[in-house]
């Protein structure tokens, strides 16, 4: 991750200071606009994460328009799914909002003899989302540990279940947490577990949502309520709140630039995996879809879809990884 | 199921009828002899539950019908002089936090603590619909009432649905053509945008149509080409002999399509060159230029100054729209055609698949097999299996029909195509059959029902005459449980179309804009996956990124899922209303 990091804040701290004035984040000058090629046809199966799952939409609908009659068909269901159908061979694109397990990876080498390739696509943060009437500002990690985990990794002292612990007065004082989280088959379920609760244990109270955008929709709907969700899904009837590592370090706002900064706690790549073998050359219709991803047609779909679009260098190094020679 | 509880109604009032009896008679007798309280218990059983159908029936309709009028758009300034110009979606009262209140009344120096003595400490708040996401970063603003300094309904305010990013609303400032300003004046924008918008909108629409069709065409030529190349290499190896010629031939016919390719190119760019000169120029509400290409616009409208006959056509045309057009920008915005489509050739499918089956096992049960304890074995069993949750289905499809039989078949017949599956995943075939399996309980029932139903008497009378057992049932017993049947599948039809947990395992997708069937050999292609209104109602009320935009929609789709269902049991209804005519004779 902190590698990553250090490629993308190369990039990105121009165009970053260029956007901090307007809300909406622009896309890497230096990518290319997409150019069509003739004789790509034929079927896409997109099978994996649901956080992707409008993103992938608007990247066929794009990509649609310019190939006609590439059929594309996508499927959303949680990350989990991304691995066992790229393997099976039902799936052409496995797109993840994490990075697969060493234990997938391993049963795909099994079957292929080589690993999966991930192309980093896009960039989101998991927001930590309050009622849009909530006062808080912002919580340190050790704390929204104590609200969501029974295992409190993180150690803070005691369990959080009132919003009166937090510091809160008047209405709020005496109002119990309501949390909303995701189901397990979901790759956010799976990075909150792991960069919150310390891979700790979920409350058992915790409602868990079948979508990303349900759990906003239940917070929105809910006084005292708490979810985590990607940045994309954020609606006026919630807040974002900003995170910190702990009580020592500085509250950061969920806001683009923190996100390319990496101070941001929660931020995280949303991937693409697909069945690349090293070195032989990948077919057309997959060659031209990643490409697409990696132009600027595809990359303000990110911006279109509430995320953050990558910059250039990194989007040279993913089309790289699968072969292509990037023309820019 | 409506139409049943019609049915039950009716039966009901007329049980009510024959329960009158005279205040004499009632006098005598005591209250519990009477049946009287009984009445009263039964009727309620049917008030609570008419009332609960129509309280949500209520709900779906008038929130579905809604979503698609025309609002007018607000202009609210607040105190520090942000504007928010939209539609507004939602009004609240809420109850603020005083130290709020106080930090408020500094801050942007309103008469915010006035106000609060005047309402009582209740604030309104409005979302306001603000679109322009392209430039904000927010589709939805949520706007206090006390922060308001200036509310106005701006008469040039114009409403532009777009077909990306989403609404857009601003004051148009010019009307733009080859880069030069033809029109600034508000009448004449609006003059010349009606003039153009038209053959524009068709100019693009033939662009599609080249896009989707003539490109089409030739990628599936070309595509089937390749296959053949493939099967070749798979079957002789590459590099021999009939690959070499099938190579050849694959390569001239490539050259061929690649300059048919080019043509049609070069006439979409022509048609977008000649779209791309006409462009709007906007003012939005807190100053900043947008310019949009009028090929851009779906439709556009000045919200504040429309007559009602102008609503209503904009409604329509919406509605118009809803129905008949592809979904664009992840589903939240365009139509539902596909989905529309794809859930009635799914329900058409799965109920030519499950009545004949569900005959055959019922009237072998019936008629066939003698009773004894294996008959009624299989007969719980059969009504157990209608008490199976649907996913269970879902699960074994995916098994069964997606990993074993569709696999085999890729195998088989599709190997030129492997690694990607054909048949060896989700598509409406195989949700058609995992549909027809989770219905056939409910069609064996029915159908035993209406088999039992036809007196002996006429089977014997059928003997008597010389016919054999296969004789009597084809042309005695069947014609007349033919209702019975009928109402079986009616059942069948209603459960199939409406489910939607054991679809997301076996071909229900969120975005499948080819139809299983079109122009293309061989027509009908049923290994495809489709879209389902059920899963897309799913799918916007819980996936959905600009969920506040999809809220409504979700509304709109139940309403119009619904009416599908209505009317498909509506055409069983009337057909087996016909069935019932020709045998009316027949009964005693």
């Amino acid at each position: 991750m902190k590698k990553l990091y250090a490629v993308l804040s190369f990039g990105m701290a121009m165009t970053v200071a260029a956007t901090m004035a307007t809300a909406q984040v622009k896309v890497d000058p230096e990518l290319p606009e997409y150019k069509p090629v003739s004789g790509v046809s034929g079927t896409l199966k997109s099978v994996g994460s649901d956080t992707l799952n409008n993103l992938m939409t608007l990247w066929s609908e794009g990509f649609k328009k310019i190939y006609p009659n590439v059929q594309i068909e996508i499927e959303g269901k949680g990350s989990s799914t991304a691995p066992p159908a790229l393997i099976e061979g039902t799936s052409n694109l496995g797109p993840m909002s994490r990075k697969m397990k060493d234990k997938e990876i391993d049963e795909f080498e099994q079957k292929f003899g080589y690993k999966p390739t991930s192309l980093p696509t896009s960039i989101d943060m998991l927001a930590v989302y309050v009622n849009k009437d909530n006062p808080i500002d912002g919580m340190t990690m050790p704390q929204v540990d104590a609200i969501f985990s029974k295992s409190r990794k993180l150690g803070y002292a005691q369990d959080i279940t009132n919003w009166g612990q937090l510091g809160l007065a008047e209405q709020f004082a005496n109002l119990p947490i309501s949390m909303y989280g995701r189901n397990a088959a979901s790759g956010t379920y799976g990075y909150f577990k792991e960069h919150t609760l310390g891979k700790g244990d979920y409350k058992d109270s915790v409602k868990e949502q079948p979508g990303s955008s349900a759990v906003v929709q239940g917070v929105a709907s809910d006084l005292g309520g708490i979810g985590y969700s990607g940045i994309g899904y954020k609606t006026a009837d919630v807040k974002a709140i900003a995170l910190a590592l702990d009580e020592n370090s500085e509250m950061i706002p969920a806001t683009p630039e923190y996100a390319y900064s990496g101070d941001y706690p929660l931020s995280r790549f949303l991937y693409i995996y697909v069945n690349y073998k090293p070195g032989s050359e990948i077919d057309p219709l997959r060659r031209e879809f990643i490409k697409y991803i990696f132009s600027q047609q595809g990359q303000s779909d990110v911006v279109k879809d509430g995320y953050f679009p990558v910059p250039a260098d990194m989007a040279r190094q993913a089309l790289e990884s699968v072969g292509i020679t990037p023309e820019f | 199921m409506k139409t049943d509880a019609a049915v039950q109604k009716s039966t009901e009032s007329k049980k009510k009828n024959s329960f009158k009896r005279s205040s004499r008679q009632r006098a005598k007798a005591s209250l519990f002899a009477q049946g009287e309280p009984m009445i009263w218990l039964t009727g309620g059983g049917l008030v609570v539950s008419l009332m609960m159908i129509a309280g949500l029936m209520t709900l779906i309709v008038i929130n579905g019908i809604n979503t698609l009028w025309p609002k007018p758009v607000d202009l609210f300034v607040t105190y520090d002089n942000k504007p928010y110009m939209g539609e507004i979606t939602r009004v609240e009262h809420f109850n603020p936090a005083k130290s709020e209140l106080h930090q408020h009344q500094e801050k942007v120096n309103s008469d915010a603590v006035a106000y609060f003595e005047k309402h009582n400490g209740i604030a309104k708040r409005m979302l306001v619909r603000t679109g322009n996401f392209d430039l904000s970063g927010e589709h939805y603003n949520w706007v206090n009432e006390y922060d308001v300094r200036e509310h106005t309904t701006p008469e040039q305010a114009c409403v532009v649905e777009r077909t990306s990013w989403g609404r857009f609303y601003g004051f148009p400032s010019a009307f733009l053509y080859n880069g030069e300003v033809i029109a600034q004046d508000d009448n004449q924008i609006w003059e010349t945008f009606n003039k153009h918008h038209k053959e524009v909108r068709k100019r693009w629409r033939t662009q599609r149509k080249l896009e989707t069709h003539e490109i089409g065409k030739i990628n599936f030529y070309e595509e089937k080409e390749r296959l053949k190349l493939r099967e070749k290499e798979l079957k002789f190896g590459i590099e021999s002999e009939q690959w070499n010629t099938q190579n050849d031939h694959f390569k001239s016919f490539h050259a061929r399509s690649q300059s048919a390719y080019e043509d049609i190119r070069t006439e979409i760019n022509s048609l977008k060159e000649e779209n791309d000169k006409y462009k709007i120029r906007f003012t939005t509400a807190d100053n900043k230029e947008k310019i949009i290409p009028l090929a851009d616009i779906v439709r556009m409208y000045p919200a504040n100054s429309l007559t009602f006959f102008d609503r209503m056509n904009i409604y329509l045309s919406r509605w118009h729209e809803f129905l008949f057009d592809e979904p664009r920008e992840a589903n939240s915005e365009g139509g539902v055609f596909p989905a529309i489509f794809g859930t009635v050739v799914m329900t058409v499918i799965m109920s030519l698949a499950v009545v004949p089956f569900g005959v055959m096992a019922a009237l072998y049960l019936r008629e066939y097999a003698k009773g004894g304890l294996v008959v009624s074995t299989i007969r719980i069993s059969i009504n157990n299996l209608a008490g199976v949750p649907s996913i269970v289905f879902g699960v074994f499809g995916l098994g069964f029909f997606c990993y074993m039989v569709g696999a085999s078949i890729d195998d088989i017949f599709f190997a030129a195509r492997l690694p990607n599956p054909t048949f060896g995943k989700g598509g409406i075939l195989w949700a058609s059959m995992t549909l027809a399996l989770m219905t056939l309980p409910v069609v064996i029932v029915a159908t035993e029902e209406a088999l039992s139903a036809v007196p002996n008497s006429m089977r014997e009378g059928s003997y008597a005459c010389g016919a054999g057992k296969w004789q009597t049932i084809w042309r005695i017993v069947l014609p007349r449980a033919m209702p019975g049947i009928m109402t079986g599948m009616i059942l069948a039809m209603a459960r199939g179309a409406g489910e939607v947990a054991p679809l997301m395992l076996v071909g229900a997708v969120k975005l499948a804009p080819e139809l299983p069937v079109d122009g293309m050999f061989p027509f009908v292609h049923l290994e495809r996956s489709f879209m389902h209104l059920g899963f897309h109602i799913y799918d916007l009320g819980f996936q959905s990124q600009n969920s506040e935009a999809a809220k409504p929609m979700v509304f709109t789709t139940t309403l119009l899922l619904i009416t599908i269902v209505f009317i498909l049991n509506m055409l069983a209804v009337k057909l087996r209303r016909k069935l019932r005519k020709k045998f009316v004779s027949a009964k005693f």
